[in-house]
């Protein structure tokens, strides 16, 4: 290895798998991208860095985060750096995404009609009716294609042998794909002929893929259906992505109060008077989506959508209640609904899962507090979770009373140490954690990954936190072909 | 198009057509205030531009500085530039997929423009006319950026629309705080300069020198404002435009909702041309006016009904 400052500092961490370094020195995926940059001075990569930054500010590509009745944009830490996957890789964590994700199409099919998994019992019936995102309503709805989970973001992580290990099935509304799409065109200005010299592959295609699908669900003997996609409205800290998306795919983005419904059916109000909506990809939560059936205060949501959905005049993207498929509890039993339903062993594993229901379980967990994290079954975003290493003994003992209350929500997992990779902090390459989301569509056609994802990042030296609502960043997500 | 869309896009025009009328005329009113005029005050003005209680008007009085503050940068003040420039953004916002990526940053930058504490500090402690100067500025960078970048479609039709409705309230308000300013007296000699200011604030000077040679005399003035079709402030001109992009709508609209505003339009601009104003009839003059604001407040509640899904 050529000593060189960039380089010069990285300190290798014991224990922790580095995406970039083994203790043979760099990675094959990584050396063609290291070879280009290993000569570049410090100013130029700091020039790089801050062209980057420069680049999403004034493309607008921003949140907004309102505190006292203003608004302040902020960007979403982008890190220079690509984290790389080769090829072999790639094939393994999609052959696994996609019979995963089969699985859970079919668990929450089963669960929502006639619940043989429960019958046969693999899965306690205890445990579905207790999760509070099974929705009773969707019981004998009958979903276009038997899809549920049209859109799913998979959270993988990697232990310190490198194995890969699914964190989270996120497959309501996952967020961050525009992200994806962005990071790659800013790595295209910033390292200029590194991605076709390094046969990357390209995620252009998330957009058209995705529209494709939506197009498929129309039920209406149309030519051009008409597809929208329903955001919360400017407030979201995501509409960004939703307007990004709905000018990607040329479809008109809507709120609530735009739509009406009548004789179950939605229409979009228009200079024209009404049109039928047939096809709606959501942003809006399930608890948000009917007030006349859900939540009755929702100023999101549309009175009456629920009834059209029922009757198959609308397709929702992704289907309600598929909270129950990716609660921390029933994530548990994930290996073996795919053993149940596909006689199929696990491609990728889960990570050993305690659900605190249980009083031998709470008593393990209680003695090794340290070692464990501990999660709220119905929280994401970092939320709601204890990390027992960096937790003082006062929020150790808050969580045991929070947890002898209602151990159903609860459930722990040992630390896994995430995986790190290089990023470009203040002039010098540093590792930090990384976990990485790809996106999965799943259509009538089958499912398609396009290659690459969101690779978060744990900004914080010695964070194994990557939410960007913890101070997480992102970088962009190379698969080689 | 989305009714909400258009909604959003015509009141992003209005609330920048208002922003770019209240900072001329708050820029000569200021400068007028300086200039010794006598008799000069704030309070038609605040009448117009601040929703505050009676009492907070009062005591702002003329006191140049603040009644500036309050009507530039208070937020407390709904009709302030401020909250425009807000409202205008915010409106943007909710339609980024419909303007183009360049009209959104220009509004952004607007937005962030009268929230730099240098600007506010220089309208509060130093010199509120270069203050206004780049305010204004900017404005005009966003009227050539919507006119080179915009695709010339719907929206951009109820952009123009909003524009020309909105500047047409204007000019009428204007005349308005005038003959308060005035009380009601037009054809007095000594309160030219008020009607020179008014020019002014509608850039309208120039054309009337050109025109009138120096030959400054009230029923001149009135006849610029109102009926000159080469003035683009005057409210014959306005209705004119605003006729002009309402038929480029015709394909796009339900023929009831369309012929409802072809009516209204129609209508008001009749009552525009064969209207008859005159200096030394000041009763009927304003009489005239509030007539021709109420004509436009009520094509646009239509649009509102017909066009925006509102009822």
């Amino acid at each position: 290895m050529q000593e060189h400052s960039l380089l010069a500092n990285y300190i290798e961490q014991p224990r922790v798998w580095d995406e970039m370094f083994s203790a043979a020195g760099i990675r094959p995926t990584y050396q063609h991208f290291v070879s280009a940059i290993q000569n570049l001075s410090a100013d130029e990569m700091t020039h790089k860095d801050e062209l980057a930054k420069k680049l999403f500010m004034s493309q607008g590509i921003t949140f907004t985060v309102y505190s006292s009745g203003e608004g302040i944009e902020k960007i979403f830490p982008f890190d220079i750096i690509p984290r790389i996957l080769e090829a072999a890789e790639w094939k393994h964590i999609e052959s696994g995404i996609k019979q995963r994700l089969k699985a859970l199409n079919i668990f929450l099919k089963d669960i929502y009609n006639q619940q043989f998994i429960i019958k046969d019992g693999i899965v306690p019936a205890k445990l579905i009716y207790s999760c509070p995102n099974f929705v009773r309503q969707m019981v004998n709805v009958n979903v276009p294609f038997d899809i549920y989970t049209h859109i799913s973001g998979i959270d993988l992580i990697r232990d310190h042998d490198g194995t890969y290990y699914v964190l989270e099935d996120n497959l309501r509304t996952p967020s961050g794909v525009s992200y994806m799409l962005e990071n790659r065109s800013i790595t295209y200005r910033i390292f200029p002929d590194l991605l076709p010299k390094n046969n990357v592959r390209s995620v252009k295609d998330y957009p058209d893929l995705l529209l494709k699908n939506l197009v498929a669900l129309a039920n209406r003997q149309k030519s051009d259906p008409t597809v929208v996609l329903l955001t919360p409205g400017i407030y979201n800290s995501a509409y960004f992505e939703h307007t990004t998306l709905a000018r990607l795919m040329g479809i008109e983005l809507v709120e609530g109060s735009d739509l009406v419904v009548d004789n179950h059916r939605v229409y979009m109000k228009t200079t024209t008077g009404l049109k039928q909506v047939d096809v709606i990809y959501r942003r809006v939560d399930d608890d948000f989506i009917d007030p006349l059936v859900f939540r009755g205060d929702s100023m999101l949501g549309v009175p009456g959508l629920y009834g059209a959905y029922r009757t198959g005049h609308v397709a929702l993207v992704n289907a309600m209640g598929n909270g129950v498929a990716d609660d921390k509890a029933v994530y548990s039993y994930v290996p073996a609904m795919i053993r149940y339903y596909l006689n199929e062993e696990p491609i990728l594993k889960n990570v050993p899962t305690y659900q605190l229901g249980e009083p031998e379980n709470r008593k393990l967990v209680f003695e090794s507090m340290d070692k464990m994290v501990i999660k709220k079954t119905n929280e994401s975003g970092g939320y709601g979770m204890l990390i027992g290493s960096a937790a003082t003994q006062k929020e150790m003992d808050d969580f045991k009373i929070a947890i002898e209350d209602d151990p159903r929500s609860f459930i722990a997992q040992p630390i896994i140490s995430l995986s790190s990779a290089p990023c470009y902090i203040n002039g010098v390459l540093q590792p930090r954690r990384v976990d990485l989301r790809p996106y999965a569509l799943y259509g009538p056609d089958g499912i398609d990954i396009v290659p690459g994802g969101l690779t978060r990042v744990a900004l914080k030296e010695g964070s194994l936190v990557v939410n960007s609502s913890q101070g997480g960043g992102s970088k962009d997500t190379w698969v080689l072909g | 198009m989305l009714s909400r869309v258009a909604d959003s896009v015509f009141w992003m025009a209005r609330y920048m057509e208002r922003t770019n009328g209240m900072l001329r005329l708050l820029r000569t009113n200021y400068i007028s205030s300086q200039d010794e005029v006598k008799d000069f005050t704030w309070q038609p003005l605040l009448g117009t531009y601040s929703d505050a209680e009676a009492a907070v008007k009062k005591t702002l009085g003329n006191d140049s500085p603040k009644v500036l503050q309050h009507l530039l940068l208070d937020r407390e003040n709904g009709a302030s530039v401020c909250n425009n420039i807000t409202h205008a953004r915010e409106n943007a916002r909710a339609v980024q997929d419909h303007i183009t990526k360049e009209v959104w940053q220009c509004l952004n930058d607007y937005y962030h423009l009268i929230r730099n504490e240098k600007l506010q500090s220089q309208i509060k402690y130093g010199d509120p006319v270069s203050a206004v100067d780049s305010l204004i500025d900017h404005g005009m960078l966003y009227h050539g950026t919507v006119d080179i970048t915009m695709a010339r479609g719907e929206a951009f039709n109820y952009l123009n629309v909003g524009k020309f409705l909105e500047r047409g309230i204007l000019s009428a308000d204007m005349l308005l705080i005038k003959m308060k300013e005035l009380n009601d007296e037009l054809k007095d000699k000594a309160e030219v300069p008020a009607l020179r200011y008014l020019l002014y604030s509608l850039s309208g000077y120039e054309l009337y020198l050109k025109t009138h040679r120096g030959n400054f005399q009230a029923d001149y003035v009135l006849d610029q404002i109102i009926y000159n079709e080469n003035f683009p402030h005057s409210i014959s001109y306005c209705l004119k435009q605003l006729l002009r992009y309402f038929e480029r709508l015709e394909t796009e609209s339900l023929p009831e909702s369309y012929k409802e505003l072809e009516f209204l339009i129609g209508r008001t601009m009749n009552i525009v041309k064969y209207s008859n104003v005159k200096p030394s009839d000041s009763e009927g003059l304003k009489k005239f006016l509030h007539q021709t604001r109420s004509e436009l407040f009520e094509i646009a509640a239509a649009f509102n009904k017909y066009y925006f899904g509102n009822s």
